[in-house]
């Protein structure tokens, strides 16, 4: 903090004007206002927890009769009791569009249908995760971060890098290991200042480089050809942006890691422990404020020793599948209290813990085997402001975006409408 | 045949193309017949009428449905079809009609849904035809790797490029590609590795090549035995200690302790794993005074334990020839030769390897794997990392040992060390539980099967003559030119190598410069300095894309120039070469008999495999042969070398077709009296008579069950989980790729069956049970019997007339008369003839589904070739290029001659 202060001192001496109203807006605020020694209340964050292939309809829901602040958890939600007052497990909701039984994730944020545009085998529109990046990503080093893994292939989330889909539709690439996580949010440049700035101005000079290049090529192409190089002008445009936040950034040193570099090579469920805690960490320091982590299953499933390949689990039948499934739920049950647990345990300056400044979303567009319809959804957190400590039945084929919605809204941001939403979900208002 | 035979048939067709040619007309507006509809037949009137209008008609509009308006052309618009996938859904999953309402007729039902889910794929497919529209389209990872190494002559690792979001289209489809920052930025890095390999590579070609030569008995046997003297030692040591362990324990304070510590550790009564407690104990004797950590370590070498192992290494020991050479073991033990030279600069090494088999050896164990070694495990001298790099039969014996010989190429991220070992599954427990299970029969375990006497590594070897050429020009030093104008003319000739032909701008080139003089102000030395430049060209869009000029309202002709950069991603997924460029430039290309004359030269060249295996691969939808991890314990030999190689076979057979212009019928995927094999796969299969790690034609026998696609173990391995078979995903297979019939994607939200959960019932009887219910009935009476007369392969493709039934102990992998059933493949094609066995069944789909399988190909070789989905505006297309190849009685060439002869392959 201390570093901070002095260099914000030094800039405004030796007449950095430019970089400073960018330096004002971005993680100076929280600090500032510090200073002033008036307590500005903690960010809010999102986080979007995602696992591809569905659960188990038979363990994992609660009885659908019970519903209200009343209710018992299932077997397969078990390992969460402790947190049932924290968090709300909703039914009825799914994508209207999605007919793909095997993608538990491409459309899971999105709503959209594949089939909008006409001469495209698969399209797709923005996440609700980018939507609260675009609003609550503007002050840390991070606007959003998208988590991964190597087995995405395996583990029944569709075609897709991430849960994350930009404004234009196309898919976001993100960190697949912890230890890439890692060193993204917490490893430092050893290079001196003047050089980390002449690699940014190198690294501008490409782009212009190219851009000359895309230019020439873009002469004489017929329109549709053009629509298409676009595609490759944007991806420029967002580099171009990036750069002038790592610029904005490049004299602010990343936060000290509160946790020790993660072993390399972790799998199934120490991997996803993993990404738990590097996020608690990375929302801890304020690194970022908006993350997505589409989840391993298939390693999850041999870190468990099920045998069972994660489509035939999904496929199950009473017997060997569906045991392996019901494993598979209290896992992921478990791994999600564990996180949990450490958002809670985690305070911020004000001493209310991190989860109560977390609106956290859990589940998957599969309910279970080629059902798509009651997605499998659990909120946390007090980020959106949402009811919690709910069993919520909404009524048959509620679209899932009015729930994204409806935590769009909470965390502030102020849109109508998302994906295919029909309204907010009142019930979820507090 | 000559072009103009091809332009007969359709006398307008040709008219049209040439008018397009020469006085440049719309063809768009020309050749627009009726627009195809997807409708579904009036017929399914009757049911709306009984089942449906008395809720959702005009009137009622229940749930806002007005089923009575919606039109039954299902591809009138995206709405329209929207409202029926609705329909196709909720009488799926049996929410319509309500449960208390009347229901329809399983039959009426099942042909209902059976219209409607393939009218819906049809619509989508209206609703999505771009008009014959080609949308430019960039290179895709196949491309780009292929591309990299002909202009720089080093192979790169593309599994950072992200693959594509085609989804049932080929990674030749434009509209299915994206291109974002991310992917950008991978662009940029991997051409710059690409570019610092080139430099690597020629800088190693200036020092003398290495030559590395091991001999095991120098190396390995010592070690051997002195592993061997340790664990007799510990095993003393642990004699020694157990005595005093012994001793104690017989008090009444440790009795009292054991009987205590059994609550928790109830294995503590087990004579052998008493030890590792004793520690636990009062007044045990020090395990670090015997040279153990402690006392589970001390009880790991308990002899009673262990002697197996003290046996097995003793057994290698005493066997003959080893003061010449070593034995690979299996599973325990040194199983690896490591290969770790100091420096291994990029470029390509001779690795030679004198080996022979023991006497008496199974087939299954002659053959050697070299790969990377695997170093997870330290302290294991056995595994490789991944898939084997190469993978070798072994002929020699001991007597007479034969020495193996094979390149390896070493790139910039190539794992800078190999390992020989002997070829076994990844899955190590299964390796170790045929070891336990061998230990009890022979008292030491797997016996020694491959005999290495020496290994020789060489290199990096001399480039050859035109690699060394291709970066000479600008490493090598122009004393005649200033720095700035040698930079310049490097650049200019790059960036016309990289564009495929196209003159770079000034702008661009002036740009590069700059990049290039940024880096000699901070400091680098020119050969640093130029790397930036070159690395962004091969980022630059003019290389990433393929990009044709063009007009939206009119189709102009392609240039040669365009001609060539088409035909050569088509034939090789790689840039034109120079033949290829100097016809073009002299306009020469287009020319029918220059035409045909090139398509044949590229399809006898090697790089015509890319095409194979980029297209076959995607055709059939191979991936799925990557999907499962096999069940070691009930497919011991489907290892990742037969994967390869199965994986090869279909590669092979497609291709020995391909280079046939003679006899390469079509047809010979369907049924073949041959199979395309190495020796691995002969011993696969069972063949006698094929040694050698070459592919070649092998005749079968007139009752063989092998021969074209249906009898390939890749094909069956894709149709099952790694443990069973698949039958349904057979059967979807042959109808989607065989037959041409395929079948739609499977439906969301049906009800699955679970009347029969938990019975023990054969996969016939399982999947039998899915044709009561209409929903599934309207596709599966199509699919089952098919996947039932492939039932006789198992799910690694070998031969059986029994099978286990699916809900048998996997593990036990005991098979008894309870638990296993005859297999009857018998059946009849849906409306179709019967079978009675699948050779039977084989012989009708090669009979009568000839025509089927060609038109299916044919419409795949037009959307791959073209790069967009073949649409229904392509009827004409394809019944062009089908009528041509079937006068030259299917020759898979004449497919290749024929499209690249339309005019569609021919105009932007």
């Amino acid at each position: 903090m201390k570093n901070k202060f002095n260099r914000r001192h030094f800039l405004r001496g030796t007449g950095a004007l430019i970089a400073l109203p960018a330096l004002e807006s971005i993680g100076f605020r929280q600090f500032a206002s510090a200073a002033e020694n008036s307590a500005a209340p903690p960010p809010k964050r999102a986080v979007f927890l995602g696992f591809g292939f569905g659960v188990t309809q038979e363990s994992w829901y609660p009885d659908i009769t019970q519903t209200g602040a009343k209710y018992d958890l299932s077997k397969g939600l078990a390992p969460l009791v402790r947190h049932q007052k924290d968090i709300t497990v909703v039914q009825g909701c799914s994508n209207q569009y999605n007919n793909e039984a095997h993608w538990g994730s491409t459309f899971w944020l999105t709503g959209a249908n594949r089939y909008a545009v006409a001469g495209q085998s698969m399209a797709n529109s923005i996440s609700a995760d980018q939507v609260a990046a675009q609003y609550l990503g503007q002050d840390t080093r991070f606007t959003s971060l998208q988590l991964g893994s190597k087995d995405a292939g395996g583990s029944g989330h569709g075609p897709g890098l991430s849960l994350a889909w930009d404004q234009r539709g196309k898919p976001m690439a993100g960190q697949n290991t912890p230890l890439e996580l890692y060193h993204k949010l917490f490893s430092a440049s050893n290079l001196p200042l003047a050089q980390r700035q002449a690699a940014i101005a190198e690294r501008r000079s490409v782009l212009d480089a190219v851009l000359t290049q895309a230019k020439q090529v873009q002469r004489g192409l017929s329109k549709n050809d053009i629509d298409k190089l676009d595609e490759y002008f944007q991806g420029i445009r967002d580099i171009e942006t990036q750069l002038g936040k790592e610029e904005a950034w490049l004299e602010i040193p990343k936060a000290k890691p509160p946790i020790h570099e993660p072993a390399s090579g972790l799998k199934g469920k120490e991997e996803i422990k993993m990404m738990y805690d590097l996020i608690a960490a990375a929302l801890q320091t304020d690194s970022t404020r908006v993350m997505s982590y589409r989840q391993p299953v298939q390693s999850l499933l041999q870190s468990l020793d099920i045998t069972v390949a994660p489509h035939n689990m999904s496929h199950y039948t009473p017997g060997e599948r569906m045991e392996a499934s019901q494993k598979r739920d209290i896992a992921q049950s478990e791994l999600l209290a564990g996180l949990l647990d450490k958002l809670k345990a985690t305070k911020e300056a004000d001493g209310s813990s991190l989860l109560d400044h977390v609106a956290l979303a859990y589940g998957s567009n599969i309910r279970s085997i080629h059902y798509l319809d009651n997605c499998p959804t659990i909120l946390a957190g007090g980020g959106a402001n949402l009811t919690m400590g709910q069993h919520l039945a909404l009524s048959k084929d509620t679209p899932l975006c009015d729930v994204w919605l409806t935590m769009l809204n909470g965390l502030g941001v102020q849109t109508e409408r998302h994906g295919d939403s029909s309204g907010v979900v009142k019930k979820l208002q507090v | 045949m000559m072009t103009s035979d091809n332009n007969t048939q359709l006398p307008n067709m040709k008219k049209i193309y040439y008018s397009v040619c020469i006085l440049a007309i719309s063809l768009g507006a020309l050749t627009q017949a009726a627009p195809p509809e997807a409708q579904l037949p009036k017929t399914h009137l009757k049911l709306f009428k009984s089942r449906c209008y008395e809720c959702h008609d005009s009137l009622m509009e229940e749930g806002d449905i007005n089923l009575e308006d919606l039109s039954f052309n299902i591809s009138k618009d995206m709405k329209t079809a929207g409202t029926w996938q609705k329909i196709l859904n909720v009488i799926n999953s049996g929410e319509m009609p309500p449960k208390d309402e009347k229901q329809i007729p399983a039959e009426m039902k099942a042909a209902f849904l059976d219209d409607l889910s393939n009218q819906l794929v049809a619509a989508r497919k209206v609703l999505s035809d771009t008009g014959g529209v080609i949308t430019m389209r960039r290179l895709n990872r196949r491309e780009y790797r292929n591309t990299i190494e002909s202009l720089l002559g080093v192979s790169i690792n593309i599994n950072a490029l992200p693959q594509g979001l085609g989804a049932g289209t080929f990674d030749t489809v434009g509209a299915s590609q994206f291109m974002s920052s991310n992917q950008f930025e991978q662009y940029l890095k991997l051409g710059r590795s690409a570019i610092d390999e080139v430099f690597d590579r020629q800088a190693a070609q200036s020092q003398k090549p290495m030559v590395l030569r091991i001999e095991p008995e120098k190396t390995i046997n010592p070690a051997n035995e002195k592993e061997a003297k340790a664990i007799e030692e510990r095993q003393k040591q642990f004699t020694r200690w157990q005595v005093g362990v012994d001793k104690v324990a017989k008090t009444p304070e440790n009795q009292a302790k054991i009987e205590q510590l059994k609550k928790k550790h109830p294995s503590i009564t087990h004579p052998i794993n008493f030890y590792k407690y004793a520690d636990r104990l009062e007044g045990t004797p020090n395990a670090k005074k015997f040279g153990f950590r402690d006392s589970p370590m001390a009880a790991s070498s308990n002899p009673e334990w262990d002697r197996y192992q003290l046996a097995y290494h003793n057994h290698y020991l005493t066997l003959p020839h080893r003061e010449k050479g070593t034995y690979l073991k299996l599973g325990h033990g040194t199983g690896r030769i490591d290969i770790t030279p100091k420096k291994l600069p990029p470029g390509t090494y001779n690795l030679r390897i004198r080996a022979g088999v023991v006497e008496g050896t199974q087939a299954s164990r002659r053959f050697i794997e070299v790969g990377h070694p695997q170093r997870k495990v330290p302290s294991w001298l056995r595994g490789i990392e991944g898939a084997p790099v190469s993978k070798h039969q072994i002929t020699g014996t001991i007597a007479q040992p034969q020495i193996i010989e094979t390149q390896l190429e070493v790139g910039a991220h190539t794992t800078r060390e190999f390992a020989i070992q002997e070829r076994q599954p990844t899955d190590l427990k299964a390796l170790w539980d045929a070891h336990n299970a061998l230990k009890r029969s022979n008292g030491y375990g797997h016996p020694p099967a491959i005999w290495i006497d020496w290994v020789e590594f060489e290199g990096p070897l001399a480039a050859a003559e035109g690699q060394s050429m291709a970066i000479d020009w600008w490493v090598g030093h122009d004393d005649d030119l200033n720095e700035l104008a040698r930079a310049l003319k490097i650049l200019k000739q790059f960036s016309r190598r990289a564009l495929r032909g196209i003159e770079p701008g000034n702008d661009f080139i002036k740009s590069l410069l700059g990049l290039f003089e940024n880096q000699r102000k901070i400091g680098e030395p020119f050969d640093i300095a130029i790397r930036t430049p070159l690395s962004v060209i091969l980022a630059s869009p003019g290389f990433l894309y393929l990009n044709e000029p063009g007009n939206e309202k009119e189709r102009r002709k392609l240039n040669d120039r365009e001609l060539a950069v088409r035909l050569a991603y088509f034939l090789w997924s790689s840039p034109p070469d120079k033949q290829l460029l100097e016809l073009a430039k002299k306009d020469d290309l287009h020319k029918p008999e220059v035409l045909r004359q090139q398509v044949d030269r590229m399809i006898a060249d090697p790089r015509s495999d890319q095409f194979v295996s980029g297209f076959v691969h995607q055709w059939l939808d191979m991936e799925r042969l990557d999907f499962f991890q096999f069940d070691v314990n009930r497919h011991r030999e489907f290892d990742e070398s037969t994967r390869a190689a199965s994986r090869e076979e279909v590669y092979q057979s497609f291709t020995h077709l391909l280079r046939d212009s003679d006899n390469g019928r079509l047809g010979k995927l369907l049924y073949a009296d041959y199979v395309m094999i190495n020796g691995l796969l002969a011993t696969y299969y069972g063949i006698d008579g094929v040694t050698g790690d070459e592919f070649r034609k092998v005749r079968l026998p007139k009752d063989s069950v092998r021969g074209g696609l249906l009898g390939m173990a890749a094909i069956h391995a894709m149709g099952s989980d790694g443990v069973e078979s698949s039958p349904i995903e057979r059967g979807v297979w042959v109808l989607r790729h065989l037959l041409n019939d395929p079948p739609p994607p499977a439906p969301p939200n049906v009800p699955q069956l679970s009347r029969l959960e938990g019975k023990p019932l054969s996969s016939r009887e399982r999947v039998l049970a899915h044709q009561e219910q209409a929903q599934c009935a309207s596709c599966h009476r199509k699919i089952d019997p098919i996947g039932f007369g492939m039932e006789n392969f198992d799910a690694a493709g070998k031969w059986r007339t029994m099978a286990l039934y699916p809900e048998g102990d996997k593990k036990k992998n005991k098979a008894n008369k309870k638990n296993m059933w005859i297999i009857d493949p018998s059946g009849s094609f849906h409306k179709g003839p019967a079978f009675a066995d699948f050779t039977e069944m084989r012989y009708l789909i090669a009979k009568w589904k000839e025509d089927k399988f060609a038109r299916g190909f044919t419409e795949h070789l037009i959307e791959y070739a073209l790069g967009r989905p073949f649409g229904f505006t392509d009827e004409d297309l394809a019944m062009n290029i089908l009528s041509s190849a079937k006068s030259k009685n299917y020759s898979v060439s004449e497919f290749f001659q024929a499209i690249v002869t339309t005019k569609e392959f021919q105009s932007k």
